[in-house]
């Protein structure tokens, strides 16, 4: 038996810098696996909807344009996301992929939290759609 | 002659020695407890009823969201139960992964059951010491699995990801690291005279008590049991990579300590291991969108202990029924005995030592509002009512 075992632990953190990092200020490098915001490649999406049908937050709806043209927007929900990457192992034509970078989401009021994609004239379309 | 009235102190829920609600209410005599009794289900969420309302593959990020320390642990027994249920074998590759992640996930929760209990010692410099070294692991699997918590590691079927050589570098490199602490760690928790205090002979169990009170885990390994389903029951990548059992014999908290301690130089062992004969192949099998009408059941040595799923499917895309039964339900009749006898300054540390997680062992609540009346609600009453209750805001 011993007292103060953990001395050596103290004396030694003396003499260094915290341990802790000043986020914001400090900025660490995300690991390249990092799951943030999800991002759609319209050009290669077959509308198979495979990616909104599992997905456990109903945070993707894939709106169809024109079915028969292949015309697709997709509406996309940052604060319904559980970054779960269910959607990208879904997607078989690789139309799917979350960023590493994109991770500070926070907002103050809610519209960025609905993100819409897809080429101009679809996501106009998909906008009307919802303003009627 | 005059009878001495019982004094009754009631803990929780907000906040009985850890921030997890709970229930508690002790007897004391002076100091000495004489007796206790809990009340679960603070934090009851309705799980496994909302599985009944999702597909299979939604329900495993719900599953893995019970607990957020082995949330892995909860999506691999589902994960297994449901492939049992469909009949799928998975590559050997990928049960490595899910082993290789399980086992670090057991280091990150044995290291910070490590600093809350400290923490309940009054010990807060090894609090403080075995978080910043807990860090390791934590930035160890959010490299391999893209998250700190929540991993979603699995997917039915296998893994979603690989292990590649530079990041099995990092892992060993990391392990280093944690292994030198843990020798320091368990120098600590076995020597220091004025930690010892708190637990040495404290809270000591029998191993008749603990087998006849049903407790798992590194609690019941702290009193001679040996049960541990890694060993007894091999699942995902334990048939290759086997743990030895790390048992204890005197029951008491010093036991506790060491056991837990002991247990992360066995997944130091097996992390090292998986990363050296990891076979190759592929890292998933196909899965069925629907699942034909079988019952199965699955368990997985979390952390604190065996956890059991048992899922039943009706050859819809969602399951019938899913009942989970997690390693602290077991765990919570031992505290109440265990306590009995001891100070009352010591509740929180024997509460500690059983490594308790209340938000998961709360299934369901039954009331009892007098009479016999037993009523079933659908979940679409039970969301009006939640709805309702709040106010109707949303
Ligand atoms: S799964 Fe892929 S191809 Fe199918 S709808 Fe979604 S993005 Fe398009
Ligand atoms: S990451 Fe998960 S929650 Fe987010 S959109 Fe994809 S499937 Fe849905």
């Amino acid at each position: 038996m011993r007292f103060g075992t953990m001395f050596s632990d103290i004396v030694s953190s003396l003499l260094r810098r915290p341990i802790t990092e000043l986020y914001p200020v400090e900025r660490r490098a995300t690991p390249d696996r990092l799951r943030g915001q999800l991002h759609w490649d319209w050009e290669a999406c077959t509308g198979c909807s495979l990616c909104a049908k599992e997905c456990p937050a109903q945070a993707v709806d894939l709106i169809v344009i024109d079915k028969k043209a292949k015309q697709f927007a997709m509406r996309y929900h940052t604060d319904r996301c559980i970054y779960c990457a269910q959607c990208v192992v879904n997607c078989r034509f690789g139309c799917l992929e979350m960023s590493s970078d994109e991770w500070e989401l926070a907002s103050a009021n809610k519209d960025p939290f609905t993100v819409y994609y897809g080429d101009e004239a679809n996501v106009e379309a998909a906008l009307a759609d919802r303003a009627d | 002659m005059t009878e001495t009235e019982k004094f009754s102190i009631p803990i929780g829920p907000q906040h009985p020695a850890l921030k997890e609600p709970e229930h508690f209410v002790f007897s004391v005599d002076g100091e000495m407890v004489t007796s206790a009794s809990v009340r679960l289900g603070y934090a009851h969420r309705g799980i496994e009823k909302s599985t009944e309302n999702r597909n299979w593959a939604q329900n495993l990020y719900l599953l893995e969201r019970i607990c957020g320390i082995c949330s892995h642990t909860h999506a691999l027994t589902y994960c297994l139960g449901v492939e049992k249920l469909a009949g799928v074998e998975i590559p050997p590759r990928a049960n490595a992964i899910r082993t290789l992640v399980a086992e670090m996930e057991r280091v990150h929760s044995h290291l910070l059951w490590l600093g809350v209990a400290a923490h309940e010692a009054g010990f807060d410099t090894l609090f403080m010491y075995s978080w910043r070294d807990r860090e390791t692991i934590m930035d160890l699997l959010e490299q391999l699995t893209g998250n700190r918590v929540n991993y979603s590691a699995n997917v039915l079927g296998g893994v979603k990801f690989d292990v590649d050589e530079e990041l099995a570098g990092a892992i060993l490199d990391g392990l280093d690291y944690l292994e030198k602490r843990t020798y320091h760690y368990l120098d600590v928790v076995t020597t220091d005279a004025a930690f010892l205090q708190r637990t040495r002979g404290v809270g000591v169990m029998s191993a008749e008590r603990a087998e006849r009170l049903g407790v798992v885990g590194p609690t019941a390994r702290a009193s001679s049991v040996a049960r541990d389903v890694r060993i007894d029951a091999p699942y995902a990548g334990y048939d290759e990579y086997v743990p030895n059992l790390i048992g204890h014999t005197t029951g008491d908290l010093e036991a506790r300590f060491e056991v837990r301690i002991k247990e992360l130089f066995e997944s130091y062992r097996l992390i090292r291991e998986i990363l050296a004969t990891i076979p190759e192949g592929e890292l998933t099998s196909r899965m069925p969108r629907r699942i034909k009408a079988n019952e199965a059941f699955s368990r997985v040595e979390a952390p604190r202990g065996e956890v059991f799923y048992y899922l039943r499917s009706n050859g819809s895309d969602k399951p019938d029924r899913i009942k989970v039964r997690t390693p602290t339900l077991c765990n919570m009749a031992s505290v109440l005995t265990l306590v009995i006898g001891q100070q009352l300054a010591d509740i929180p540390m024997i509460l500690v030592g059983v490594d308790p997680c209340f938000s998961c062992n709360d299934r369901m609540v039954a009331i009892n509002r007098g009479g016999r009346s037993e009523e079933v609600w659908t979940w679409e009453r039970l969301r009006q009512y939640g709805i309702d209750y709040y106010g109707g805001s949303h």
